[in-house]
């Protein structure tokens, strides 16, 4: 698949098949994660994947924005103790999330070049999740990702093209 | 649905909905009424799984999930979408109990 195709054929999917998605796939879409760029090359990001039933379950009752059954959620985290030694205040406060969000995005890519659908999760209880997967106080949970095969996807939102880009300098 | 599954699929709701009022505290106003139409929606979900399910609660749990994720793209959506839900609700508000009577007629 393209890259252009991914990056236009991408949808928040909340419904997904009750279908598992194998070992070696969810791999191949961390394997995706770590080719995103990161600040300073700290490459900082932690990520815990899950697919037991009960375990989704409960994070599913720590995460309002998890809608549907996904097969699977990764959960994209940050070693905040690691980012800071890395790249200081900047690293820490600043930095790793946008890592976190490049790492995520390039999941999401890959997962669509492989037919999957999947949704990053912003609304979840950061202490619940940290809680319940067992992490270190320094690993800081981000973003989960669902991610399965879709059953249907939405229609793709409009875009804004006016104002939103401008060369040289900013014409708003 | 024995009652331990019951008390599960409660307890999974519960969560929900006390997770929900934690994190909208941070959120976007209008994922308040968000959350509350999407618990609507599982509650009614929790009740087919017994015999409470109902004509008229399946039919408001269908126009939930037809329209709930308008609040993603249109807050003028969102905002005719649960207006007609409460028109909707409004109608079958005549299958309500009367004092002087039960009337169960609306259960399935």
């Amino acid at each position: 698949m393209e890259v252009f195709e991914a990056i236009r054929g991408r949808r928040s999917i909340r419904n997904f098949e009750d279908r598992p998605v194998g070992k070696e796939v969810l791999q191949r879409l961390i394997e995706a994660g770590i080719w995103a760029p990161s600040g300073g090359n700290a490459q900082t990001w932690r990520f815990i994947v899950v697919t037991e039933k009960h375990m989704l379950n409960k994070i599913k009752m720590l995460s309002p924005g998890l809608l549907g059954d996904p097969p699977a959620v990764i959960v994209v985290c940050q070693n905040r103790k690691e980012a800071e030694r890395k790249g200081g205040r900047l690293g820490v406060e600043l930095v790793s999330v946008m890592d976190t969000a490049m790492s995520a995005q390039n999941i999401m890519l890959a997962a669509c070049a492989l037919d999957l659908g999947t949704c990053p999760i912003a609304s979840f209880h950061r202490e619940g999740i940290q809680r319940l997967l067992r992490l270190p106080e320094e690993i800081l949970p981000h973003l989960l990702i669902s991610v399965g095969y879709p059953k249907g996807a939405p229609n793709p939102p409009e875009r804004q093209t006016e104002g939103i880009c401008f060369f040289e300098e900013y014409r708003g | 649905m024995d009652r331990k599954a019951l008390e599960e699929n409660a307890f999974e709701l519960v969560s929900y909905m006390v997770v929900s009022a934690r994190n909208l505290l941070d959120e976007p106003p209008r994922y308040g009424p968000f959350r509350l139409v999407d618990a609507a929606s599982r509650l009614v979900e929790n009740l087919n799984k017994t015999d409470l399910g109902s004509e008229r609660l399946e039919k408001i749990k269908t126009q939930i999930e037809a329209g709930k994720y308008s609040v993603m793209t249109s807050e003028e959506e969102f905002h005719e979408f649960l207006d007609s839900l409460v028109s909707s609700l409004i109608e079958d508000m005549r299958w309500c109990a009367k004092p002087d009577g039960a009337r169960d007629d609306y259960l399935l």
